[in-house]
């Protein structure tokens, strides 16, 4: 039995007397621990869940590559259906640190965008039971065709990333693959074929440097952008299930021999000096500005890279991505991570939870999803929409093979492990550790996690 | 009249005492109470889980223990680099100088100097954390310590300072240190002008070099003050949290190299979702600085001089 927390009786109960005097309201945290609702999927496919058209609705998004733009869009959309609601819109940057004392208090939002830096963890609100199963929005009819349910109109895998222990926790509204980015300009201009293994990428890097250019770079400050670039170079050469080993904390998962090399060949660029030089030490935003000035040839980032550097790129740099160069004998070379991001989540204790479905329901509407392509050029996990630029072309056919789509996992299951990882990669890139000193450090916290038994743990489905 | 006095007096400490209990006090026992549990911060349910939080923290390798470790540095190293430079700027600036005439001066261009040194402290810690974060960067994204070491033919740190093990902690004391010691500049030469010149006086008649009336006379008649700043200073030092947020790679790292405790509070509290823990973290830090200030409070005593 849980018990609710810190109500003023509590307190006084745990804590010395001679506080009576005043009040513990205002402090922190009370409230009450109501039974929280359920939505239901009923008849009606203007309205399935059984929204109060006059219940306001409490939308909380995060701020960021993206801005809030078209959230707006999409209220007025909620708008249109249900006039007299009252719609309170907060656009911001500082997710935990606005929205973490409303969940203790019992009183979240109905809506809420867990993005960014700043974002409440996730293990800790599915294990907290904080958050409201989305199934019933998945079977719900879509908005725009009564006889296709929302699921139908998901692209392959893009929820996955949401699922914790086969129930649905998140929305990740927005697809995005993580590929290693080059200027196609550059290597016509200089006559390089992009390559497609490490093998041709080793052999292409001295021609690159005779040119004045480095061949890598990367966000040295925050070395989770190696985090996908490390598994999948591992998980092409040994099969996707030596990534899901990694993730379901299988013993010795970290030493199998394909995360060595792994580990080994990101380790040998940087002693092969392929990293532009002070990388280390640098941020996202200095890494990319590099690249976008040629001063390197490969960086390793998300599928948002060219709209966020599309008004600072030079106007003829051409964005293109390819998928990590894998090594010669790999067994998966078609294997990317790719899938939803930017989790949107209902809280199991929203006031307006009906409203909060209906709002995600009208975001994955055809008309929803082409607002946010048309505001961010970014495709959203939605089957259909239409981009225009080349690179968003390049990277569809990246994904088309959906038994190649996989993201790693652990980092967002296990945010001790996600810490680590960083860190190992960090001295990993940089010469301050050796791959087999990598590997013994991510095992041990592997090992520390899988041992904990105040952790949940969480699989992947088959 | 005596004997309505105590509720006059009482009448007008109701407001804040309890304004200090509401906001202070309960919030501080909350944080004991929190401490306990297992609360993750973003639920209204916890268990009691008696003192695991405190046995835990003692094991952790990765974070506690290193930026306990380093906020103990900071805690040494902080307050007596920036005191004795503090004292050694007023020094000069008041009194350093050559006498002239019997005149006791400082070095000359002194009010120059003051208002120099006073820069950093009108600077938002945030500024200063940009400032100097492009000032440690690698040579060739535009560091300015790199790049003149290199202009000289120094080896400087490829990466930067910052994204270096070695010297991140060392680069972040070095910015506390600068922002700080222009206020203690002027703080103890305030101190210094109460000291009667005649002593000066009678001590250079007696052949006194600077170095003697230092330490002779300057630095006993200043002790109160330099307590006092030794107490601030270590305040500022077991907080750091901004500085360290704002400059080093990962908000502490690399590899926790520039962790201090005040970060990883908030790396538990808002990264990890383990508000219970952070509060214990919080608990242990309210001792040592309570512990602090009891010692220094008590040792730092000495006999007061009138003058």
């Amino acid at each position: 039995m849980r018990n609710p927390i810190f109500t003023r009786r509590n307190l006084f109960g745990a804590t010395a007397a001679g506080l009576a005097a005043t009040s513990l309201g205002a402090c922190a945290t009370s409230g009450s621990d109501d039974e929280a609702d359920e939505v239901t999927v009923g008849e009606d496919a203007e309205n399935p869940f059984g929204v109060d058209g006059s219940a306001p609705l409490d939308v909380v998004i995060f701020d960021g590559g993206f801005g809030n733009e078209y959230a707006v869009a999409h209220q007025e959309i909620y708008n249109r259906a249900f006039p007299d609601a009252e719609i309170t819109h907060l656009a911001t940057q500082a997710i935990a640190e606005t929205q973490q004392p409303r969940f203790a208090e019992g009183k979240p939002c109905d809506v809420l965008d867990n993005s960014g830096a700043q974002q409440i963890p996730m293990d800790s609100l599915v294990g907290d039971g904080e958050l409201a199963e989305l199934t019933p929005l998945l079977d719900a009819p879509s908005y725009d065709d009564p006889n296709v349910t929302v699921r139908e109109t998901l692209r392959d895998g893009v929820l996955e990333m949401g699922t914790f222990n086969g129930e649905v926790f998140a929305l990740n509204y927005v697809f995005s693959a993580w590929t290693i980015w080059y200027d196609a300009k550059l290597f016509r201009d200089q006559g390089w074929t992009p390559p497609t293994t490490w093998e041709e990428m080793l052999a292409l890097c001295p021609t690159i440097q005779a040119a004045g250019i480095a061949p890598w770079t990367y966000a040295g400050q925050h070395p989770v952008y190696l985090y996908d670039m490390l598994l999948i170079l591992a998980g092409r050469h040994g099969g996707v299930d030596v990534l899901k080993n990694i993730d379901h904390l299988e013993p010795d998962a970290w030493r199998h021999e394909s995360v060595v090399k792994a580990a080994e060949a990101i380790a040998a660029l940087n002693s092969a000096g392929y990293f532009l030089e002070g990388t280390p030490g640098i941020d996202h935003i200095q890494s990319q500005t590099a690249f976008n000035e040629r001063k390197a040839a490969f960086i390793p980032c998300g599928s948002w890279l060219p709209n966020e550097q599309a008004a600072i790129a030079p106007a003829d740099f051409e964005y293109m991505p390819m998928g990590v160069p894998y090594f010669e004998g790999s067994v998966q070379p078609g294997l990317i991570s790719a899938g939803g991001e930017e989790p949107f989540v209902v809280p199991k204790n929203a006031t307006n939870l009906a409203g909060a479905y209906e709002y995600l329901r009208i975001m994955l509407s055809k008309e929803g999803a082409q607002i946010f392509g048309d505001t961010v050029q970014a495709a959203t996990v939605v089957k259909g929409v239409e981009l225009e630029n080349p690179a968003a072309q390049a990277t569809d056919q990246l994904v088309a093979n959906p038994d190649d789509l996989f993201q790693p996992r652990f980092r967002f299951w296990y945010t001790g492990m996600s810490d680590e990882v960083k860190a190992a990669l960090g001295a990993l890139a940089s010469g301050g550790s050796t791959a087999a000193e990598f590997i013994d450090r991510m095992q041990t916290v592997a090992d520390e996690t899988a041992a904990d038994d105040t952790i949940e743990k969480f699989r992947h489905d088959g | 009249m005596k004997h309505g006095r105590y509720p006059f007096i009482l009448s007008f400490l109701a407001l804040p005492v309890g304004l200090y209990t509401w906001l202070v006090i309960l919030p501080f026992a909350q944080a004991f109470q929190i401490s306990l549990t297992d609360w993750s911060g973003s639920t209204n349910s916890f268990d009691y889980i008696g003192f695991d939080n405190y046995v835990n923290l003692f094991k952790d390798e990765r974070l506690v223990l290193p930026a306990l470790r380093h906020t103990g540095i900071i805690l040494v190293v902080l307050p007596v680099v920036t005191i004795a430079l503090g004292l050694f700027f007023a020094f000069m600036l008041n009194l350093g100088g050559r006498s002239r005439q019997g005149r006791i001066e400082g070095v000359r261009g002194s009010k120059f100097h003051k208002v120099v040194y006073f820069f950093p402290q009108v600077l938002s810690v945030a500024i200063i954390g940009i400032l100097w974060k492009q000032v440690y960067a690698p040579e060739n994204f535009g560091g300015l310590i790199t790049g003149a070491m290199s202009a000289v033919g120094l080896p400087a740190p490829v990466n930067g300072f910052l994204a270096d093990k070695r010297f991140v902690l060392a680069a972040v004391i070095a910015v506390l240190v600068w922002s700080a010691v222009g206020f203690y500049l002027v703080f103890f030469s305030s101190a210094m002008a109460s000291i009667p010149r005649d002593l000066y006086e009678a001590a250079i008649i007696d052949g006194a070099g600077r170095f003697q009336t230092f330490f002779k006379i300057t630095l006993p008649l200043l002790w109160d003050s330099v307590q006092t700043a030794w107490i601030y200073l270590s305040i500022v030092a077991l907080d750091v949290f901004v500085l360290v947020y704002m400059m080093t790679p990962e908000r502490g790292g690399p590899d926790a190299a520039s962790e201090v405790v005040g970060g990883v509070i908030w790396k538990y509290a808002f990264n990890h979702g383990e508000q219970a823990f952070a509060s214990a973290i919080g608990v242990v830090l309210f001792f040592a600085a309570l512990t602090l200030a009891v010692v220094s409070l008590r040792f730092g005593r000495r006999e007061q001089i009138e003058f």
